[in-house]
């Protein structure tokens, strides 16, 4: 339960911090630290167990059906991060409290930053696959939320949305490779997926997976050719910066890595993949660093070296790598998160992070000066301080790792590189800003800052000079106990010493120290022809991900602009001839076959019928939007021929119907037609250009085509035997169910009463049309003009004012007359209709 | 046939949504004529009454314990259509909601919208429902009439009228390739009974039958909105009046699910392997068009018509799979997108005044400093949408991914995860514009009390749905099981 507790602190902390005002920055700060704090306890209180080789779990079931749990665990390596973690949070949020100026609007900071901790500290505490990519996932918005914190400066959101695009990315790859792996194994359960390594990696999907984490895990950590968001999420302020981009969201990635080591590591693949990915970053990294003018630039850059030296530490396969790979872990996020406060410090006292400005603070400054110094000096790897320990080792497994892989000397000399380019840019770093003559032009005059914000930095210092004087009393039983995790009750033999003896890496880390300087020496002189980074600068990946992101949005364009018309007849075309090319479908498969059923023996008259309907159809289709009236007769023309066509074959109740529905249709048109806009005047120019003609014929070509195709499909069905169950069943029982011996007035009376009725319901709402249709109904003016009698009544008090006052007596007197003489005579046909009945 | 069946309570009951909503429609029709004109909140209200006891009763009287088929084989009643059907009135319940002050602010709060509203819905329900090619097609052509109108509603409006006139014609060649779908199926087989049509479906099919499944697959297509026969779409949601594009985003596409399920994956069943290698064609070219498309669109209604396609790719993904695994996938992400595209739309209608529609991206530009709350609900839900998670969008791909593994289908799982990444581009671009843009002069955000505890709730459920996905996953997973 302690476990759940504290994954949901922070969320809950989160919450509360969102709620408090806007200008509560010590509340805040106080919220935060408690939480944070709390969150420490908790994880130290669970150390006992967790030295004992204990996996402490806590379960929930969640999506059980889908075999998901909210499953977490900690063995030594989850609480070795999660100690992190929660110590670093405690640190930043009490150096936050300082370095937030108070027109920020702290709440969502702190909200975030808690949100941040406690995804974190579920990614770390993970015991399922997809619930660590969930985590994962909200790290990566909480750390966009966070970047864009200052979202009035445009590199802030630039910088955030380039670190949310990468790192989301990632996570779906890992999410693809996770879900892979579960079905590889089986379950997501961490500890099942742990304990199958040997079956994944024989796995013929083991590439696929491997790929896919990598993709994640490398993107998170910022490796090349990833690496380019980091640099670009310095805008974020530097508390942030201090726990994301040192502590916590970059070493996720390598924290994945080195928990999926068992699982993954050992082939050849797992080598070159990841070890190129590190070695190039190392190189990249240290080279880029040595040549920034921002503080941060410096830091971030030198960033992403070490976490290519611990991708490269994880990549080579031996369990002493590994160890070392954990070790180098924890001591960058001290001294680099040291390093990043101290460089707040300097920002929010002078003004300005800049290289070239910054001058001789050690006066101002000796306690920050300090501080620094010891920090960059672990970075760099002086020995009595943890850094050195950690390089060394690196140094001694990069000669081990060459000679098994036939790299003998390539590793080791990009190791000592790499060095060389650390001590560079460690003294540039501390050269520039706190030695030479004190500064004269900075945007403020610097002093030495308020306590609180030193103090997180010297802690963190303290403590890299601790491990680095005394490591196995230190940090030596909480390194073993997270390797037993990871690796088993077989620890390999490592010896945490200040002092090896006059070793190769010792010549090693000699070489890099002096040649560390040496190149800053060198630098020193030239400083005037190289202010961007040479080579490099114009290789930048930021530009090749600009260039994507545009070139992305203008393909978009050009397909949009392709694929889509506003033009109804466009988009007509496309449906047409979609319809028409799946239509043609299965006859590749098969042929068309007509039925078996003789064919009635032609008669001209009928032919000539149908040739007059459909030449009536045709042209009412092209009239249609030329002359409107002239259309509707044709279409009319048509209607009537398929009357005849059913009165022909012998269906007068159904042509009688037809012709009643026609004539409805028509009068309603009709009606509708005065309501119509006017129509366009065409250019009768346009339509004679070739083009125009191409279309045209085009179109005509597709119309006949597709008639001729629905033709065809008919003459198959119809020349194929009925299967008339219906009619059967109809003359067999209208007699004896209805009574009658008229099939079809059974039908209509007993059988379909309800459809009857809804039908003449339809009549009615027609007839109700038509009505008010009519009685809105205005002739045109020339034709009231003409009748003299009613020529004055116009004017006045004939047509009634306002709409719904009934029409005058003696109006449209003559259709009244011809119906009053109608109506007896229709009255008659209906009763006669109407006597011979259904029965 | 008539003297065989006898209606009793017990094979009337589980039609009890589609009877009441037909005699609510005519009920509120009248009223509407009567006083509509004198009380113009009469009938918005009485609408929303009529849901709540529709829905009620649906609950109380319509349950089925299993599927029965009632009304000579017309209409088939089971777990999933008493469901689907609460969850019709509710959506439709919070559409109308939300709807109203934009209706009235634009002086075309009438009746005739309500109760075209309602026969939409009864057009779902019978689509729901459908037994038979019949039903369904009748089913069909009531949604779509309805929804025809309700596109053109705002007479005065000029694109209004053409995406209306639009829908109609390409909506008509649509329902007229169902109509000859069905036709042929029924002529080569003798039935219209879905039920019968998968029993006598089995083996080597005959190319008459392939033909019908074509026009079937097109017309659903269409209806669903899958590329290429999306055209339609973006138009439509452009075009009509917020409130109509936030009706059409939502309720129908529960009728489409259905009309896929019932036709394709209960009717044609013998013909899976057909027809899930054509929607597999459908679903690529859907998640690619809709997800690049969308990204260039500067228009909010236009890129979220766009994300729609985009969405409903993943649904035909569902059906690709061809299991009742994948249709409760399916479901499922039908379900979760109608709810976010529910509050999506709510939002944009929120921040609608008299006389400026919201519906230009740049309107959303600086809403958190406006407006925290709408721009907070947006958020949350375009994550949602994007498939972020811990929001319940995340399910949802997740489910449909899942399926697609199950089924091997590893090229189509990485265009869907390939698709999302591009989708989340154009969804958080939405975000920063709320969130780090400066705010321009733009009118006050509507501040009515109603729609926005609806649209909280809205939101809540996506947040609640993603942190507690089970019980919804379960139900999904026992409907179509």
């Amino acid at each position: 339960m302690l476990l759940t507790l504290i994954v949901l602190l922070p969320f809950l902390g989160s919450v509360c911090a969102a709620l408090l005002p806007a200008n509560a920055r010590n509340a805040e700060s106080w919220l935060s630290g408690v939480v944070t704090v709390a969150c420490m306890a908790l994880v130290a209180s669970l150390y006992p167990q967790v030295a004992d080789g204990e996996v402490v779990r806590a379960i929930i079931p969640w999506l059980p059906q889908y075999g998901l749990t909210f499953y977490l665990r900690m063995d030594g390596y989850a609480w070795l991060f999660a100690m992190l973690v929660s110590l670093m949070g405690a640190l930043v949020v009490l150096y936050a409290r300082y370095y937030m100026s108070p027109e920020d609007p702290v709440p969502r900071f702190f909200s975030f930053l808690l949100a941040f901790m406690g995804a974190m500290l579920g990614i770390v505490l993970s015991g399922n696959l997809i619930q660590l990519v969930v985590f994962w996932e909200l790290t990566s918005l909480t750390s966009f939320m966070l970047i864009a914190y200052w979202y009035h400066r445009p590199d802030a959101r630039r910088g955030a949305r380039m670190a949310m695009t990468v790192t989301v990315a990632g996570g779906l790859c890992l999410l693809l490779g996770a879900l892979m792996l579960g079905e590889i194994v089986g379950s997501y359960d961490l500890d099942e997926v742990l304990a199958a390594g040997n079956g994944i990696r024989e796995h013929p999907w083991y590439t696929p997976v491997l790929v896919l984490v990598l993709l994640g895990a490398l993107t998170k950590s910022a490796q090349f050719p990833f690496h380019f968001w980091l640099p670009h999420a310095m805008a974020a302020p530097t508390p942030v910066s201090a726990y994301l981009h040192s502590a916590a969201m970059v070493k996720a990635g390598v924290f994945l890595l080195a928990r999926l080591w068992p699982v993954l590591a050992g082939t050849d693949e797992w080598f070159w993949i990841v070890c190129s990915a590190g070695a190039s970053t190392l190189l990249l990294g240290a080279f880029c660093a040595t040549f920034q003018r921002d503080m941060k630039g410096v830091l971030a850059y030198s960033t992403i070296s070490h976490l290519g030296l611990i991708t490269l530490l994880l990549g080579m396969n031996t369990p002493l790598a590994l160890v070392a790979a954990v070790f180098h872990m924890m001591n960058h996020a001290t001294f680099k998160a040291s390093l990043f406060m101290a460089t707040g410090i300097v920002d929010h006292e002078t003004g300005t992070r800049d290289l070239k400005k910054l001058c001789g603070l050690r006066y101002r400054m000796p306690v920050t000066a300090t501080v620094a110094i010891v920090a960059a000096s672990a970075m760099a790897g002086v020995p009595l301080l943890n850094g050195f320990l950690s390089k060394e080792m690196f140094f001694e497994e990069s000669i081990i790792a060459g000679s098994e892989s036939g790299l003998r000397f390539t590793l080791p000399a990009v190791a000592t590189l790499a060095g060389v380019f650390s001590v560079a840019y460690s003294v540039r770093f501390i050269h520039q800003v706190f030695f030479g003559p004190p500064a004269e032009d900075l945007p403020r005059r610097p002093q030495e800052p308020t306590r609180g914000m030193i103090v997180p930095s010297a802690l963190l210092v303290a403590a890299c000079l601790l491990v680095g004087i005394l490591p196995s009393r230190t940090v030596g039983p909480l390194l073993e106990t997270s390797m037993r995790s990871i690796l088993g009750p077989d620890l390999p033999a490592y010896r945490l010493a200040v002092w090896h003896g006059f070793t190769v890496p010792f010549y090693m880390s000699l070489v890099a120290l002096t040649g560390g300087v040496a190149l800053y020496v060198l630098l020193c002189f030239r400083k005037k022809t190289m202010v961007p980074t040479p080579l490099l600068s114009r290789l930048d990946a930021k530009r090749a991900f600009d260039v994507i992101n545009v070139a992305i949005v203008r393909g978009a364009g050009r397909l949009a602009r392709f694929l889509f018309s506003r033009r109804l007849q466009t988009q007509l075309l496309l449906i047409v001839l979609l319809a028409l090319g799946v239509a043609v479908l299965p006859f590749l498969v098969t042929e068309w076959t007509r039925g078996d059923m003789p064919l009635t023996p032609p008669d001209p008259l009928f032919a000539l019928l149908w040739i007059v309907g459909a030449a009536c159809a045709i042209g009412a289709a092209l009239q249609a939007k030329f002359h409107r009236l002239a259309a509707l007769i044709m279409l009319g023309g048509a209607g009537l021929v398929t009357c005849l066509t059913f009165a022909w074959f012998s269906a007068p109740d159904l042509a009688l119907t037809q012709i009643a529905v026609e004539v409805v249709t028509i009068v309603l048109f009709l009606l509708g037609l005065r309501w119509l806009p006017r129509r366009l005047a065409f250019d009768t120019v346009d339509r004679q250009t070739l083009r125009a003609r191409a279309r045209r014929t085009r179109d005509a070509i597709i119309a006949v085509t597709s008639g001729i195709g629905i033709a065809a499909l008919s003459f198959a069905a119809l020349t194929r035997p009925r299967q008339s169950r219906l009619a059967a069943f109809f003359f067999d029982r209208s007699v004896e169910e209805a009574g009658g011996r008229n099939v079809v007035n059974v039908i209509l009376v007993d059988f379909r009463g309800f459809d009857t009725l809804g039908e003449i319901t339809v009549v009615g709402i027609v007839a109700l049309i038509v009505y008010a249709l009519l009685r809105r109904f205005r002739p045109a003016p020339e034709s009231i003009g003409v009748p003299r009698a009613q020529r004055d009544d116009v004017l006045q008090g004939a047509l009634p004012e306002r709409l719904d006052d009934p029409l005058p007596r003696g109006y449209m007197k003559i259709p009244a007359v011809l119906l009053a003489l109608a109506l007896p005579l229709v009255r008659v046909c209906l009763f006669c209709l109407l006597l011979p009945g259904p029965r | 046939m008539a003297s065989e069946t006898t209606l009793t309570w017990a094979t009337v009951a589980p039609a009890i949504a589609e009877i009441y909503l037909a005699i609510a429609v005519c009920v509120l029709l009248l009223v509407d004529v009567f006083y509509g004109e004198k009380r113009r909140g009469l009938t918005p209200t009485l609408t929303l009454a009529a849901l709540a006891l529709g829905a009620l009763l649906t609950a109380q009287f319509g349950a089925v314990t299993e599927r029965v088929t009632l009304f000579n084989g017309m209409f088939v009643a089971d777990e999933l259509g008493h469901f689907l059907k609460l969850a019709g009135f509710v959506f439709v319940g919070f559409a109308l909601l939300y709807s109203r002050t934009y209706l009235e602010q634009r002086e075309i709060l009438k009746g005739e919208y309500y109760v075209l509203a309602l026969t939409a819905l009864l057009g779902i329900f019978v689509m729901v429902s459908a037994a038979s090619l019949l039903t369904m097609y009748i089913g069909v052509e009531l949604l779509a009439l309805s929804v025809y109108a309700m596109v053109a509603f705002d007479r005065d409006s000029g694109i209004a009228a053409e995406s209306a006139m639009k829908y109609f014609v390409l909506g008509s060649i649509a329902s007229g390739a169902l109509l000859y779908g069905m036709s042929i199926v029924y002529g080569v087989t003798g039935t219209l009974s879905l039920d019968e049509l998968a029993g006598q479906l089995r083996g080597e099919l005959s190319a008459g039958v392939i033909l019908g499944l074509v026009f079937i697959v097109v017309a659903v297509a269409f209806k669903l909105g899958a590329v290429p026969f999306h055209m339609w779409l973006p138009d439509v949601y452009h075009g009509a009046p917020t409130s109509v594009t936030l009706f059409i985003g939502t309720a129908p596409k529960i009728a489409y699910f259905a009309l896929a399920l019932r036709l394709l994956a209960e009717g044609l069943q013998g013909a899976v392997a057909e027809w899930s290698q054509m929607l597999a064609a459908l679903a690529v070219l859907t998640l690619v068009v809709g997800n690049v498309v969308a990204i260039v669109q500067s228009n909010l209604k236009r890129m979220l018509a766009y994300s729609t396609i985009s969405n409903v790719g993943f649904i035909v993904l569902g059906f690709v799979a061809g299991t009742p695994e994948g249709y409760s996938a399916a479901l499922y992400y039908t379900l979760v997108y109608v709810l976010m595209s529910l509050g999506t739309f709510g939002v944009i209608l929120l921040a609608s005044r008299k006389g400026f529609e919201a519906d230009e991206l740049d309107h959303y530009k600086g809403l958190h400093a406006r407006d925290p709350m709408l721009a907070f609900v947006m958020m949350v839900l375009m994550f949602s949408t994007a498939g972020i998670p811990p929001f319940v969008g995340f399910w949802a791909k997740l489910r449909i991914i899942q399926e697609l593994w199950a089924t091997s289908h590893p090229w189509l799982i990485l265009i869907a995860i390939v698709m999302s990444v591009v989708g989340a581009f154009y969804y958080l671009r939405v975000v920063k514009l709320m969130y780090f843009d400066p705010p321009g002069e733009l009118p006050a955000t509507e501040r009515n009390t109603g729609a926005r505890v609806a649209l909280g709730l809205n939101a809540a459920a996506v947040v609640l749905l993603g942190l507690l996905p089970g019980p919804l996953l379960d139900l999904c997973a026992r409907l179509l099981h």
